[in-house]
Order: structure tokens, then C-alpha cells, then sequence
């Protein structure tokens, strides 16, 4: 089994549009204002998605069996609440609590004009007719519940290719999240059909996850030792998604960022990008004078003006440096290969300026990117740190095609901490 | 952003995505957050009121296949799909005007030439001279980003941005 950007891209828009049918009908039912928030193909393990479910907030699905064209299933998932909101707009004098036959057939109603949303959306696409078996209502806390007796679910070590939306009612929180469990075949046939190019082959994203697993190790790594505070990976995902997607999903708030280009096979660009106060922090832990935030009161919360001074804005430089390198290393490596990268460049901006930039330039030659995003966090304090790696197109796919896949799992990882300069 | 259903009376913004556009016929405010080196383009029409507010984010769309599809994305495009969906509501060609902002160039990449920024400013002003449509006000280039709000029916258009030292700029157009 191949694919190509081609292939992606279209089951990207095969997803959002799907998305759109679906709010479009929610809307229609219930009469409440929605819109299709981000749409992503994310490239995932087993074990991730499980870990995803598990905020032991409780879950409802509603799932359906498609044959046809796909075959796999479909799982519409709402937060139990929102499920409930959202059955309370239709079944007139419920103050809904509990999920009676009453209350439950209506979630499956609306879970299932959903999953028949997004189906008739790709149908569309592919131009070609999809079978959908009837709904099966689902609740549970645990990913278990809703995928692990279905056959084409990923086991732990499993890389998955997986759909998924997010629909949100405009003022209240109704949002749900949207799956697609292909079954391998089936994929494998549409996948074929829609090619246009060489392709990579599937297999060869084991490339991609390794190349995305050791870079986020690096970071946390560096971090760690240049600040002091503990940090760990919190969520590591590669997303294949339209560019102007990207900068969708950054805050609009303002924040702080180190940014770089670089070079090899693949180049690209790279990103960190800080909250305010997790970039305060980070300058406190590595320059211990600048806590004196010059206001004459013992805090350090810089109550007077909210700049960085030239002291923090060049220890967030350099920790992004020694990230960069970290995380590109860690790439290298799984490629065997040598990337290079720019010197940094420091913005405290709104999120979204701070990427935009990136994607104007990458839109040049490609729709579609593959972003790997990455989240650093730290227990106790405040470090919360996003990662945004976006490669060129050509230069990744043919970074993957160069890749023995034999050699992945023995790929060292070496950062070198030695030239840290910390004057 | 796209959004399914009918608007509510609240006089929220609508919020113009990148790569999308959108006409309004009055004193509903259009909206763009953290363009960086994006372009907000806004036409109106004094007369009328009609205007209309592109968040493009590349020069050219004359040679991209997709730009059918999203004439919002490029520059040239979006200008002449805001032209045309205003004058389809009752503006009148000829007193339109324009204003921009946007098109900083934040980083400089080698990779970026002589800014992705700039690149946009320039064809969004070849593309309003070959129409005859008078850019009447911008605010484009340097180094920060900016969130742009438009009220087609005064034309006004408010110019966000925070300073590197933290503070905050507004200035309207």
C-alpha cells in the first residue's frame, strides 16, 4: 500500500466536507448555531488514541459499519454532557440527566445523522457509494469501550491513519470529535486510486513516527537540562493538514516564539512557541538575575512593562538553539541524514503572526503540510511549550523514500550539550 | 471560518479566516486576527455602505489551479471576487475604494527572498491599479503582526498591534 500527497489530500477534503454536512444537519436538528472547527488526518498509534480518551470524563458514541467503497467503521463521540445539551434541544421537556430509552435513542439519532454527514460528504468526494449498517449506541470512559472489539482497530504499536473533526455549536460548548477506523484493504484500493505520484510507501511511516518520537524526546531533553525543570512529552502527533489549517490552531494571544529554517533532506521550518508565562519562567530558571523584575516588590511577575529585555529574549534564543539542534538531530538520525538550521529568530507577537509567515512561503509550492506537533510540559510549573515542525513536501517525501525501514529502531540518538554556552 | 446557520442579532464580528472573504451590506464588523504576513484587503463602497474583507494569504492566484476554489487565498483574486460579490449586492464599481494592512515580513529566512510579506503588498497594488480601484489608506510591512477589524458601512478600518516592548497600537484607517 502507497500514498501520496495527492491521496491525502484528498481524503483531507473528503473529511472536510463531511465535517460541513454534519454541522449542517446538526444545525438543521437542532436549531443551534455550529461550525467546523480544525480537520486533521493525524497519523496516530494504538496507544495514543487510547491515551486521548483517557480524561475519565465520561463518553457516548455512536457508531456505524460502512461497506462499499470504505469499510471500517465510523464513531461519532460526544462528551456526555454535550450529548445531553444536545438532547435536550430536540426531546422537548427533557431536562436530561440520564440516558433512558428516550434520551438514548435520540443521542443515536443525532449521532447517526452525523456519521451519515461526514459519510455522504466523502461519498461525494470519491464520487461513489458508501454503506452504512444501522447505529449502535455507545458509553463508556475508555477508549475499550469504543474500539477494542473492532477488528480494524489499531493494536498498541499500530500506526493508524485517522480522521478527525471537530464540530462546535458557536457560544456553547456541544462540541463532538469524529473516527474513522479504515479497514486496511478497502483503504488500500482507494488509496491506489487516488495516487498520482510514486508515493511512499505505507509502511514507511514507521519512519515518520520515529522521526516524530525522537525529536520531541530531544526537546524535552534539552530543556530539562538547560532550565532545570523537569519537562516531559505530552502530546506528540503528526497531522496531515491544509496550511492555512495551521495557523487555526494557535491562540490568539500573545506569544512567545523562537523560529528557525532548516536545511537538508528534508528543510523546512521549525517552531517554539511559549505562553508568556512559561516564557518567564524559563528566563528565571536559566538567568536567576533576571527574576529582579525592577518593579521594587520581592515578585518576579514583571508587573512593569511586559517586555522581554535583551538578557531573556537571548536566554529564550539560545534554549531554542539547543532545542532546534535537539530535535532535528533526533531526525537526522532516524533519516541518516545531515539538516542544518538557521540562527533563531525571536518574535513576541500574536500566535498566529508568528506562523503565518511560514505557511505564505510553503503555500508557494504545496497545499497540504505535514506538521509535527508537538506539547512540552512540565509538572509543577509553568512550561508549556508547542512544538511546530513543518517540512517542504518534495524534500520529506523523498527523506521517507531514502529510509530503510530496517534501520529505524537502531537509529542513536545524540545530542550534545557540551557547547552550551550559558554567559 | 465557516459557520452553519443563521447569524444571531449579537453584534459579534464575523471572523474572516485565512484564505477566506466575506461581504457585508452594513454595520457588521468583519474581523481578522494575527495576520502576519498574510494581507487584509477591505473594499467598500462610501455610497452604498457594500464592503467586503479578504485575509489573502499569497500574491498570485492567476497561476494556481485551486483558485476557483478559494479565490480568498490570493491576492489578485480575492480582489476581483470582493469586487464582484459587492457590485452583485448594489455597489457601484466605480466608488469603490480600498484600504490594506498586513504584509510584514516577521522573520528573515533566507529561504523567504525579499519577504513573503512584501510579496503580497505588491499584488494587491498592481491588482487594484489594473482595476482603477483607488488604495486609499495601508498599513503594511515591518516586523509585527496586526488584527484587523473592518466596518464596511464607515470604512473604517482598525489597525491592532502589540509592540515588542508589550504595549499595544490602534490606529484606524
Amino acid at each position: 500500500m502507497k500514498l501520496d500527497v495527492n491521496a491525502l489530500g484528498t481524503f483531507y477534503r473528503m473529511a472536510r466536507e463531511g465535517a460541513g454536512l454534519a454541522a449542517g444537519r446538526l444545525t438543521h436538528m437542532t436549531d443551534v448555531e455550529t461550525r467546523v472547527g480544525v480537520t486533521k488526518l493525524n497519523f496516530m498509534r494504538g496507544r495514543e488514541i487510547r491515551h486521548d480518551f483517557e480524561d475519565s470524563t465520561e463518553k457516548i458514541g455512536v457508531r456505524v459499519e460502512l461497506s462499499g467503497a470504505i469499510e471500517g467503521y465510523s464513531v461519532v463521540v460526544f462528551d456526555r454532557e454535550n450529548a445531553l445539551r444536545i438532547v435536550e434541544t430536540i426531546v422537548s421537556e427533557s431536562d436530561a440527566e440520564e440516558f433512558d430509552e428516550m434520551n438514548k435513542s435520540a443521542a443515536t439519532e443525532v449521532g447517526n445523522i452525523m456519521n451519515n454527514g461526514f459519510i455522504d460528504g466523502w461519498a461525494d468526494v470519491l464520487e461513489t457509494v458508501i454503506d452504512v449498517s444501522t447505529p449502535e449506541f455507545v458509553k463508556g470512559e475508555s477508549a475499550d469501550v469504543f474500539f477494542s472489539d473492532l477488528e480494524e482497530a489499531p493494536g498498541d504499536d499500530d500506526l493508524a491513519l485517522l480522521f478527525q473533526s471537530h464540530i462546535e455549536a458557536v457560544d456553547t460548548e456541544v462540541g463532538f470529535s469524529h473516527y474513522l477506523f479504515p479497514e486496511r484493504e478497502s483503504m488500500s484500493r482507494v488509496l491506489e486510486q487516488l495516487r498520482t505520484s510514486g508515493g511512499i510507501e505505507y509502511d514507511k511511516l514507521e519512519g515518520f513516527d520515529r522521526m516524530a518520537e525522537r525529536g520531541a524526546e530531544e526537546v524535552a531533553k534539552t530543556a530539562t537540562t538547560l532550565t532545570g525543570i523537569d519537562t516531559s512529552v505530552e502530546i506528540r502527533r503528526l497531522n496531515f493538514v491544509s496550511l492555512e489549517a495551521i495557523p487555526e490552531e494557535v491562540p490568539d494571544e500573545r506569544l512567545v516564539g523562537v523560529a528557525f529554517e532548516f536545511d537538508g533532506v528534508p528543510s523546512g521550518y521549525l517552531l517554539f512557541l511559549f505562553d508568556e508565562e512559561s516564557a518567564r519562567e524559563i528566563v528565571d530558571a536559566m538567568v536567576p538575575m533576571a527574576s529582579d523584575d525592577g518593579d521594587g516588590d520581592d515578585d518576579d511577575d514583571a508587573d512593569g512593562p511586559e517586555s522581554f529585555d535583551e538578557m531573556g529574549t537571548s536566554a529564550i534564543k539560545e534554549l531554542g538553539n539547543i532545542m532546534a539542534s535537539g530535535f532535528l538531530d533526533g531526525w537526522a538520525n532516524v533519516l541518516d541524514t545531515t539538516i542544518d538550521h538557521s540562527t533563531p529568530e525571536f518574535v513576541h507577537d500574536i500566535g498566529t503572526a508568528a506562523v503565518d509567515p511560514v505557511i505564505v512561503q510553503l503555500g508557494e509550492n504545496q497545499e497540504f503540510a505535514f506538521v509535527f506537533d508537538t506539547v512540552i510540559t512540565a509538572d509543577g510549573k509553568e512550561f508549556d511549550c508547542e512544538v511546530y515542525a513543518i517540512p517542504d513536501e518534495d524534500d520529506l517525501e523523498r527523506a521517507l523514500n531514502d529510509l530503510e525501514v530496517d534501520r529505524i529502531e537502531d537509529a542513536p540518538t545524540t545530542a550534545d550539550f557540551q557547547e552550551v554556552d550559558n554567559t | 471560518m465557516k459557520t452553519y446557520g443563521t447569524e444571531p442579532g449579537a453584534p459579534t464580528p464575523v471572523q474572516v479566516g485565512i484564505s477566506e472573504l466575506a461581504i457585508s451590506d452594513g454595520d457588521e464588523t468583519l474581523k481578522s486576527y494575527g495576520l502576519g504576513s498574510c494581507l487584509a484587503i477591505a473594499l467598500y463602497d462610501p455610497d452604498s455602505g457594500i464592503g467586503g474583507l479578504a485575509h489573502a494569504m499569497l500574491p498570485d492566484g492567476d497561476t494556481a489551479e485551486n483558485s476557483e476554489r478559494k479565490p480568498g487565498k490570493y491576492a489578485d483574486t480575492a480582489i476581483r471576487a470582493l469586487l464582484r460579490r459587492m457590485v452583485e449586492k448594489g455597489a457601484s464599481y466605480t466608488s469603490v475604494e480600498a484600504k490594506i494592512a498586513g504584509g510584514s515580513d516577521m522573520f528573515e529566512f533566507e529561504s523567504f527572498g525579499d519577504g513573503v510579506g512584501q510579496r503580497n503588498v505588491v499584488a494587491a497594488r498592481e491588482e487594484l491599479d489594473k482595476l482603477g480601484v483607488p488604495l486609499v489608506a495601508e498599513d503594511v510591512g515591518g516586523d509585527r503582526g496586526r488584527t484587523v477589524e473592518f466596518t464596511p458601512g464607515s470604512g473604517t478600518l482598525m489597525v491592532k498591534t502589540t509592540e515588542a516592548d508589550g504595549t499595544s497600537g490602534v490606529s484606524e484607517l
